[in-house]
C-alpha cells in the first residue's frame, strides 16, 4: 500500500516532467558520471560548508549502506529467524549496519543544532517544521533500528553480537524474556512503519531529493557556467504563436522542472546572493521554491494536456513578482553553492525571455540602452564612428579594414571599452601594452558591434542572436583566429556562446595575454614601482563563470603590488552589480551591491582595487566617489602599463 | 502694391516680437511692406508694427481669431492673397504661425519654407539644416506668394519710426471652417525675464540628474539677477521642467550675453538654439561633451560643485 | 474611433547629402522617426480604451516599409505606403498632398502625426494635411480625450497649456513626452509581418502633380567656430564670475 502511495505521488511528479520541454543535456556522459561521482557520492559541494556537510554525509552514507537493512527488516517482519541472505551473516555488515545508524544519529543531532541553536539566516522562508519532520523520521528510522537490533541480540538471535558494539550495549535495555519478545516485534514493525510512511511522505516534500538529486546532478551543464543555452529565433518561419522563453510551468525545460523537485531549501544559494544581501526581493531558493509550488498546484492541468495547458497561470508574476526576475545579477554564487546543482541563471534569462520578447515588460530604464543596441549597435546609443574615438591619443592603433590580412591577435575592445570614458583608460594601456610587446594587433573599429551579452542577459535572446550572427560573420570574414578581450563580458559570451553561432575561435582575456607576455619577458614591469598594496575584485564573468584567478593576480605581482585579499574572492567573490543587464537598470531597493563589494574592498586597506572588467571598474569606481573615498579603483591593465611604460596614458 | 506681407501675431500686449523682426527682415527686399494683424490687440498693434516698418497693416480685432487659432487666419490671409496679389508672406517659426502658414499652403498651393535664418527676395531663401551644420540657399518655384517661415532672433529688430496706413478687415469666417475651439487657457505663474529676452541665460540638462537640481539654476538666477532658466530638450522630455524652457531647433532661440550651460552636452538640435550667445559657458563633467569644445569657457567638472561655488562668489563680489 | 498615424522613416545614422543636395534616403538605414512614435502610442492608447483600429500611413521609399513594421509592432493594425520615385526629394506641399489622398481612402475619426520630423523639422505638413482635407487641427496636444462633440484636447503653449473642443474627424500633433512610447515586443515584431500593407499608387490616389516647388541650389558648411578655453573644476568659478562681470551681468 505504501509503495502504491508512493507511486502515485511521483507518478504525478513523473508526468509533470514528462510533460516539460525537452533537456539536451547527454553530451559527454564521462563528465557527468565523474560528476555524479563527485558531487553525490563524495558530497563535495556539501562539504563547502563543514557542519552541515558532515551533517549531511552521515546521513547520506547510512542512508545507502542501510538501504539492504530494510528489506532485511521485511524479511524478518515476517519471522524474526528470516534475514538477508550473505548480508544477514556476515560480522562486517552488522557492523556497518551499527556504525552507520549511529552516525546518522549525530547527523541528525548536528541537523537539529544547526536549526535551533546556530539557526543561520539562509533557513529564512524555508519549511522549518517540514524539515523537522523529517529529521525526526529519519531519527526515528535509525533509532528503531539500533533498538530493534539491540532486541535482537538480547533475544541471541543477532549473528554478530561483537560486530555492533553500539546495538551490543545498548542490549542491555532488554531482559531478554517474553517482554524483550514483544518489543523485538514493535521495533521491527515500527522501523518498517516509518520506512513506508517516510517513503509515502516523500514525493511531497523537499526530501524527494533523495531521488531526484542524482538525476539532476547528472543533467547539469558541461558547459561553463558563464553560457547560456540558446533559443532559436527565425522571424520569417517562426510562427507568432511560439512560445518565447518560459510564460507558464509547461514551458520549463525538464531540467527545470527537475532543478525546483531537487531543492532542499537548504538556502545556501541565498546566503550567498548578492541581491538577497542588499535587501531585494531575489533570493534564488525562494524563487525556486515558489516556481514549485506553483508547479505542484498545476500539476492536475499540466498532465490533463492541451486542455489543462490553456488554463495555467503565468509563472511571472502569479509565482515570482517581476521585481524578483529584474533583481538578479546573473553572478552564479547561487549555482555554484547549489548541492544538487540547480541552474538558477537559466530558469531567471527564461523567465525573463518571456517578459521581454512577448510580453514587453521590463525595467523601463533599460529601454533606452535596448534600444541603443538595435539602432546603434551598443548599449551606449552611439554612432559606429566613435568606437575608435580612443585611438586619437594612441599611436599606431591598426583598424582592420576588410581584405586586410588578418592580424595575429583582433583586440575585442567592447563597447564600454571604446565609449566609456574611464573604461577607455583601460582600453588605451591594454593597446599600448600589446604594442609594447611587439604583439600584432588590430581593432574592427566601427565594425565592431556589441557581442549582444546585455541583450540577452536582459532576455532578448533575438537581439542577442542578431548580434552574434553578425559579429561572427565579421570576425570570420576577416580571418579571425585569436580574439584578446578586455570586458569579461565580451570574453565569456565570445568565447563559449559564439561557437553556437558557428564562431569558434582562441579567446584570451586581456589578463591572460598579459600574464603570459610577462612570464615570457616580453613585458617589463618595474617590480621596484611600487603600486602599493592592491586588492583584486574577481569578475564573476571571469572567475566563477569561467574559472580564470590567476592570470589578473599574477600581472599585480609583476606590477609591484602587494596584494591584499578579500573576504570573499576567487570562485566566492561577491558581485560588482553590473551583471545581468543590472548594469542599465535602476537599484532602487535596499543598499546598493557595488557600495557593499567596495566597502569589503576598502576594508582590506588596500591603497588601489584592481578590476579586470569594465563594469566591475564603473560599478567599484562609482562607489569609491559616492563615498569619496581615497581608495584608488583602477584596471589590473592600467596598473602594469604604469609599471611598465614611460608614458601610460597621455 | 507691396512685394511683402508679414504675417504679424498679435496679442492685447502687442505684437509678437518676432513681427518686428519680420519687418526688418521685409525692408530688406520692400520698401514698404504690409502687416496682417489678426485678433484682439490687432488695431492697437499697427502702431509698432508702423514703427518697425509696415507701410500698411491689415488689422481685424476680431476674438475668432483667439479663440479659434489657425483655421480662420489662414482662411482670411487666403482670400487677401486672391484680392491683392503678392509676392511673399513672411511668418515666424512659431508653433502659432506655422499653424496658419501651413493651413494657408494648403490653400493657395504655393511653396513654403521652413526653418529660414535669412531672405534674399520673395524666391530666395537660406536656411540651416543638420543641426547648423550646414547652410542650405533655396530657390522656391510655384505660384505666388512663397511663403517663409523665419527663425525668430535671426536678425535684430530695427525701427524706421514710421507710421502704418491701418486697412481694417471684415472677418468674415463661416462657423464650418471655424475649427478647434480654445475653452479653457492656463498659465504657469512666472516671474523674472522672458527666456529669450534675458541677459543671461542659465540653461540644465541632463547632467542634472532629475527635476530639483533645477532649483540650483533658479537659486543662481536670483542672485544674478536679470538671468533666466533654460534647459535641453533631454531635461524637457523627461518631464524635469515645461516645455516653455526648451532652448534648441524645436524650442526657442536664445541670444543672452551670456549663456551657461549645466550638464548639457551640446546635441546639434540645442546648439541651433543657443549659438547666437555672445558668450558660452559650458560645465560639464564628460570632457568630451561637444559643448566644451564650442565654449568660450570649457569648465570640466561636477556642477553641483561649481554651481554652488559660483553663488558664493558672486555673493562675495556683489558684498565687496 | 478610427485614428491614422502619420509615419516618417529617418536614417539612423549621421543624415547625408547626395550630389542633388537631397537627404540620402535610399539604401541608408532608417527608423521610425522617434517624434512619430508619441503620436503612435496616444493612438494606440485610444483605441485600446475607446475601440477603433490605428492604420498608419507612410510616403517614401521602399525603406519605410521598416518604419511601417515598427508601427505595426508597436500594435497598428494595418499600413499604407505610398512609394514612387517621382516622389523624390518631394516637399511639404506635395508630401502632404500624397499623405492627405492616402488617407482620405480610409474610414478615419482622428490623424496623428509629430510635432515636426525630427530630420526637417518643417512642422507644416499635417496642418496642410488638415487644410487639404477640409477638417480642424490642433498641434502640439499633449493630451486628448473623446468628447460629446468631437475631443478635449489639450495644447502645450509657451508658459503652460490651452484646452481645446475639437470637432472630429480632426489632425492633431503630438508632442514628445505627452505620453510615453512603448517597446515593441518580439512577438509583436512577428505579428507586425502578418498584417496587411497596401501600396496604393500615385494614380490610385489620384495624385498628379508632384512638382517639387522647394529647390535647394546651394550647400555650404557653416563656418566652425574657434573652441575657448578649457578649464578644470577649482579655477572655474573665478573665471565664470569675471565673464559675468565683463558681461556686466553682475
Amino acid at each position: 500500500m505504501a509503495v502504491t502511495l508512493f507511486w502515485r505521488h511521483a507518478r504525478a511528479r513523473l508526468e509533470v516532467l514528462r510533460a516539460a520541454r525537452p533537456s539536451s543535456r547527454s553530451d559527454r556522459p564521462g563528465a557527468r558520471a565523474r560528476r555524479e561521482l563527485s558531487h553525490v557520492l563524495g558530497q563535495r559541494k556539501l562539504f563547502q560548508k563543514a557542519a552541515p556537510g558532515v551533517m549531511h554525509a552521515f546521513i547520506f552514507w547510512g542512508f545507502l549502506v542501510l538501504l539492504p537493512t530494510i528489506v532485511e527488516a521485511m524479511l524478518a517482519a515476517i519471522d524474526r529467524r528470516w534475514t538477508l541472505p550473505y548480508l544477514g551473516h556476515v560480522a562486517w555488515f552488522a557492523f556497518l549496519q551499527d556504525l552507520f545508524a549511529t552516525l546518522v544519529v549525530v547527523g541528525v543531532a548536528i541537523g537539529f543544532a544547526i536549526r535551533k541553536i546556530q539557526r543561520p539566516d539562509r533557513f529564512r522562508g524555508s519549511h522549518m517544521e517540514e524539515a523537522d519532520r523529517i529529521l525526526l523520521t529519519i531519527l526515528g528510522i535509525v533509532t528503531t533500528l539500533l533498538l530493534w537490533n539491540a532486541s535482537r541480540i538480547a533475544l541471541g538471535i543477532a549473528g554478530h553480537p561483537a560486530g555492533a558494539p553500539i546495538a551490543d550495549a545498548l542490549s542491555a535495555l532488554f531482559g531478554g524474556g517474553r517482554g524483550t519478545q514483544v518489543a523485538e516485534r514493535v521495533l521491527v514493525w515500527s522501523h518498517l512503519l516509518l520506512v513506508l510512511g517516510f517513503l509515502t511522505y516523500l514525493p511531497r516534500s523537499k526530501h524527494l531529493h533523495i531521488i531526484t538529486a542524482a538525476p539532476n546532478v547528472y543533467l547539469a551543464t558541461n558547459h561553463p557556467r558563464g553560457y547560456l543555452e540558446p533559443l532559436r529565433i527565425d522571424l520569417e518561419t517562426t510562427d507568432a504563436d511560439v512560445r518565447l522563453g518560459a510564460s507558464v510551468a509547461t514551458d520549463l525545460s525538464r531540467k527545470q522542472v527537475l532543478d525546483l523537485f531537487s531543492c532542499t531549501e537548504c538556502g545556501r544559494c541565498q546566503e550567498v546572493c548578492p541581491a538577497w544581501n542588499t535587501g531585494k526581493a531575489l533570493s534564488p531558493k525562494l524563487l525556486i521554491m515558489d516556481l514549485r509550488d506553483q508547479v505542484a498546484k498545476e500539476a492536475p492541468l499540466i498532465t490533463a494536456g492541451a486542455a489543462g495547458i490553456v488554463e495555467l497561470q503565468p509563472l511571472v508574476p502569479n509565482a515570482v513578482a517581476d521585481q524578483v526576475v529584474w533583481d538578479c545579477v546573473t553572478c552564479g554564487a547561487c549555482v555554484r553553492e547549489c548541492p544538487v546543482d540547480i541552474e538558477h541563471i537559466d530558469t531567471i534569462i527564461d523567465l525573463r525571455r518571456n517578459l521581454v520578447m512577448a510580453e514587453s515588460r521590463f525595467p523601463r530604464e533599460a529601454e533606452a540602452r535596448l534600444r541603443g543596441v538595435e539602432t546603434y549597435e551598443n548599449p551606449w546609443g552611439q554612432p559606429a564612428s566613435a568606437r575608435t574615438d580612443w585611438t586619437a591619443s594612441v599611436e599606431d592603433i591598426r583598424v582592420l579594414q576588410p581584405g586586410d590580412p588578418p592580424p595575429e591577435v583582433l583586440f575585442w575592445v567592447g563597447c564600454a571599452g571604446a565609449f566609456d570614458e574611464r573604461a577607455q583608460k583601460t582600453t588605451r594601456s591594454i593597446a599600448r601594452l600589446l604594442a609594447a610587446a611587439g604583439i600584432d594587433f588590430a581593432i574592427l573599429g566601427p565594425r565592431e558591434r556589441c557581442t549582444g551579452d546585455p541583450a540577452r542577459r536582459m532576455g532578448h535572446e533575438y537581439l542577442f542572436q542578431m548580434l552574434a550572427e553578425a559579429n561572427v560573420e565579421t570576425l570570420n570574414g576577416a580571418g579571425v583566429t585569436k580574439v584578446v578581450a578586455s570586458c569579461a563580458h565580451c570574453f565569456n559570451t565570445l568565447a563559449n556562446e559564439y561557437p553556437d553561432y558557428g564562431g569558434t575561435y582562441e579567446v584570451v582575456h586581456h589578463t591572460e595575454l598579459l600574464s603570459a607576455l610577462v612570464a615570457e619577458g616580453r613585458l617589463r614591469p618595474d617590480p621596484a614601482g611600487g603600486r602599493g598594496s592592491v586588492t583584486y575584485h574577481d569578475a564573476c564573468y571571469l572567475g566563477r563563470h569561467n574559472g580564470r584567478y590567476d592570470a589578473p593576480r599574477d600581472v599585480l605581482r609583476a606590477a609591484g603590488a602587494a596584494a591584499v585579499e578579500m573576504p570573499r574572492r576567487r570562485e566566492r567573490s561577491f558581485c560588482c552589480g553590473a551583471g545581468g543587464a543590472r548594469m542599465w537598470m535602476e537599484e532602487t531597493e535596499g543598499t546598493r551591491i557595488n557600495d557593499t563589494r567596495f566597502a569589503e574592498a576598502e576594508a582590506t586597506g588596500a591603497e588601489t582595487v584592481a578590476t579586470a572588467c569594465p563594469y566591475c571598474f564603473v560599478m567599484l569606481d562609482d562607489a569609491a566617489k559616492a563615498k569619496g573615498s581615497a581608495v584608488r579603483v583602477a584596471d589590473v591593465a592600467t596598473l602594469l602599463a604604469e609599471s611598465t611604460l614611460a608614458e601610460p596614458d597621455g | 502694391m507691396a512685394r511683402a506681407w508679414v504675417y504679424a501675431e498679435v496679442t492685447p500686449d502687442g505684437p509678437h516680437p518676432a513681427a518686428l523682426e519680420l519687418l526688418t527682415h521685409a525692408r530688406s527686399f520692400d520698401e514698404a511692406p504690409a502687416a496682417i494683424a489678426l485678433g484682439p490687440g490687432a488695431t492697437a498693434a499697427a502702431t509698432e508694427l508702423g514703427a518697425y516698418g509696415a507701410a500698411s497693416v491689415y488689422a481685424s480685432d476680431d476674438p475668432v481669431f483667439a479663440e479659434h487659432p489657425g483655421r480662420p487666419a489662414a482662411h482670411v490671409l487666403a482670400g487677401l492673397i486672391e484680392d491683392e496679389p503678392t509676392e511673399v508672406v513672411l511668418f515666424a517659426q512659431t508653433y502659432d504661425s506655422r499653424d496658419v502658414a501651413g493651413r494657408l499652403q494648403g490653400c493657395t498651393g504655393s511653396a513654403l519654407m521652413g526653418n529660414a535664418t535669412s531672405i534674399t527676395d520673395p524666391r530666395h531663401a537660406r536656411a540651416e539644416i543638420f543641426g547648423g551644420t550646414k547652410i542650405v540657399d533655396v530657390e522656391l518655384a510655384g505660384p505666388a506668394p512663397t511663403l517663409i517661415l523665419l527663425r525668430p532672433k535671426s536678425i535684430v529688430a530695427e525701427p524706421t519710426g514710421g507710421i502704418a496706413r491701418v486697412v481694417p478687415l471684415e472677418a468674415d469666417v463661416l462657423e464650418e471652417v471655424r475649427g478647434a475651439r480654445i475653452v479653457e487657457r492656463h498659465e504657469e505663474a512666472t516671474s523674472g525675464p522672458r527666456l529669450e529676452d534675458a541677459k543671461v541665460v542659465l540653461a540644465g540638462g541632463r547632467g542634472l540628474g532629475g527635476p530639483d537640481a533645477f532649483a540650483i539654476l533658479d537659486e543662481l538666477a536670483n542672485e544674478i539677477g536679470g538671468a533666466a532658466v533654460g534647459a535641453s530638450r533631454a531635461a524637457v522630455d523627461a518631464g524635469w521642467v515645461p516645455y516653455s524652457y526648451q532652448i534648441g531647433q524645436t524650442g526657442k532661440t536664445v541670444k543672452p550675453e551670456v549663456y551657461l550651460a549645466a550638464g548639457i552636452s551640446g546635441a546639434l538640435q540645442h546648439i541651433v538654439g543657443m549659438k547666437g550667445a555672445k558668450r558660452i559657458v559650458a560645465i560639464n563633467k564628460d570632457a568630451d561633451a561637444p559643448l566644451l569644445a564650442m565654449a568660450d569657457l570649457g569648465v570640466v567638472g561636477d556642477l553641483f560643485q561649481v554651481l554652488p561655488a559660483l553663488m558664493e562668489e558672486i555673493r562675495r563680489r556683489k558684498g565687496s | 474611433m478610427n485614428v491614422v498615424v502619420c509615419a516618417k522613416l529617418v536614417p539612423t545614422g549621421t543624415p547625408t547629402l547626395g550630389p542633388d543636395h537631397l537627404v540620402v534616403r535610399s539604401g541608408v538605414d532608417g527608423t521610425l522617426d522617434p517624434g512619430d512614435e508619441y503620436g503612435l502610442e496616444l493612438a494606440l492608447q485610444l483605441t485600446e480604451q475607446h475601440g477603433g483600429d490605428v492604420t498608419v500611413v507612410s510616403m517614401g521609399p521602399d525603406e519605410a516599409g521598416q518604419a511601417l513594421q515598427r508601427a505595426l509592432a508597436m500594435g497598428a493594425s494595418r499600413g499604407v505606403l505610398v512609394s514612387d520615385p517621382s516622389l523624390r526629394g518631394a516637399d511639404a506641399l506635395v508630401t502632404a498632398r500624397v499623405l492627405a489622398a492616402a488617407i482620405a481612402t480610409t474610414a478615419f475619426d482622428l490623424v496623428v502625426a509629430g510635432v515636426e520630423s525630427t530630420d526637417g523639422y518643417t512642422g507644416t505638413v499635417p496642418v496642410t494635411v488638415a487644410e487639404l482635407l477640409g477638417i480642424a487641427s490642433v498641434t502640439a496636444v499633449r493630451r486628448l480625450e473623446p468628447s460629446d462633440t468631437g475631443a478635449r484636447i489639450e495644447r502645450m503653449t509657451e508658459r503652460g497649456y490651452d484646452v481645446y473642443e475639437c470637432p472630429l474627424p480632426a489632425v492633431v500633433t503630438v508632442t514628445a513626452g505627452a505620453v510615453e512610447p512603448r517597446y515593441p515586443s518580439l512577438k509583436g515584431i512577428m505579428q507586425a509581418k502578418q498584417k496587411p500593407v497596401d501600396r496604393p499608387s500615385l494614380q490610385d490616389l489620384g495624385v498628379s502633380d508632384t512638382t517639387v516647388t522647394q529647390i535647394v541650389t546651394a550647400v555650404t558648411d557653416t563656418p566652425t567656430k574657434a573652441g575657448g578655453e578649457i578649464v578644470q573644476g577649482d579655477e572655474a568659478v573665478g573665471r565664470i564670475a569675471d565673464l559675468l562681470a565683463e558681461a556686466k551681468a553682475i
